[in-house]
């Protein structure tokens, strides 16, 4: 098991995680990572076209590893 | 015993005669460790117990193996009272942290009740009360923003610390995991930092390890929507 730090971010604010969550391998970082976005989705995607959340993972040696991120498209068919 | 009289003097109104009574129970205390299931999902068990130290929490879990936390005991609380009467149990009661706990069995608690209405109250108005809760908790996880969700069952935890006289101020040493607070808010562990880390940054609390710090407790409360009217205390304390 290692500690993995996954900071978050949406429009104007990127909170960094200062907590870390313990992972026994990147499947799990993975998995751990992918619910979080979903979350932050929920939360902080606002009605902007291109408007984008992420969530970057950091090791304990502070090396980003993995970034998740959705991003909104809005477009007027007509 | 004393914790559960001052628990029950808290929600009701007992006299000296009821206290004598009550401190007469037989108690048979045990520890646990962290995340033991004390009783399962169609257990029948004989005895209730009471929460003497340590954070309990009833569980449900989904047909795919999802863990929902649906409500924290804390010391003074009887979580399993309801098995007095509904005989086989609905959910499962897991230590969040180590735990003491004082078993009591049944027929010494129906024949108490049979014989001291007010005691048997005040174990009615405690099993009301913790329907109460669950109502908040469906409403917290079911309505509330994540980082309002939060806030609230924070402050729930330190108004019923403090409430049986556990803590004295704001600060409370809660032991549990991440990954249960997620399970009690239906929040990914990911959030569940990144709301305390919200929480932090908006000075509404401090965290050192596994202490909790509620710098200030009427903002925290007026993030976490928190109104105490549902724990029904008759001398709220906070």
């Amino acid at each position: 098991m290692a500690r993995f730090f996954f900071d978050s971010g949406d429009h104007d604010v990127v909170t960094e995680d200062e907590i870390g969550i313990e992972c026994a391998g990147l499947e799990e970082v993975r998995r751990a990572g992918f619910e979080g976005l979903i979350d932050l989705t929920r939360d902080a995607l606002s009605e902007v076209d291109g408007q984008q959340v992420f969530v970057e993972v950091r090791n304990e040696n502070g090396e980003r590893i993995l970034r998740l991120s959705i991003s909104l498209q809005i477009k007027l068919m007509r | 015993m004393d914790v559960l009289i001052r628990k029950l003097q808290s929600i009701s109104d007992l006299r000296g005669g009821d206290i004598d009574v009550l401190k007469g129970i037989q108690i048979q205390e045990k520890d646990f460790l962290a995340n033991y299931d004390l009783v399962r999902e169609g257990d029948r068990p004989v005895s209730s117990f009471v929460v003497l130290d340590g954070l309990l929490g009833s569980t449900k879990l989904t047909g795919d193996g999802k863990r929902q936390i649906t409500s924290f005991f804390v010391a003074g609380d009887i979580p399993d009272l309801h098995g007095l009467h509904l005989s086989v149990m609905d959910c499962n009661f897991t230590t969040l942290t180590a735990a003491r706990l004082g078993f009591m069995r049944h027929d010494a608690l129906r024949a108490i009740c049979e014989q001291h209405p007010r005691i048997a109250t005040a174990f009615w108005r405690s099993t009301l009360i913790d329907a109460a809760i669950y109502r908040e908790w469906v409403t917290n996880v079911g309505r509330r923003e994540a980082y309002t969700r939060m806030a609230h069952i924070l402050c729930e935890l330190i108004f019923r610390l403090r409430s049986v006289g556990r803590i004295q101020d704001h600060v409370a040493d809660l032991p549990i995991t991440q990954a249960a607070l997620g399970d009690a808010l239906g929040l990914s562990t990911v959030h569940v930092n990144r709301m305390l880390q919200e929480l932090r940054r908006r000075g509404l609390i401090a965290t050192t390890g596994s202490r909790v710090h509620a710098l200030d407790w009427s903002g925290l409360t007026h993030a976490g929507d928190f109104d105490t009217t549902y724990l029904h205390q008759r001398n709220p304390a906070v």
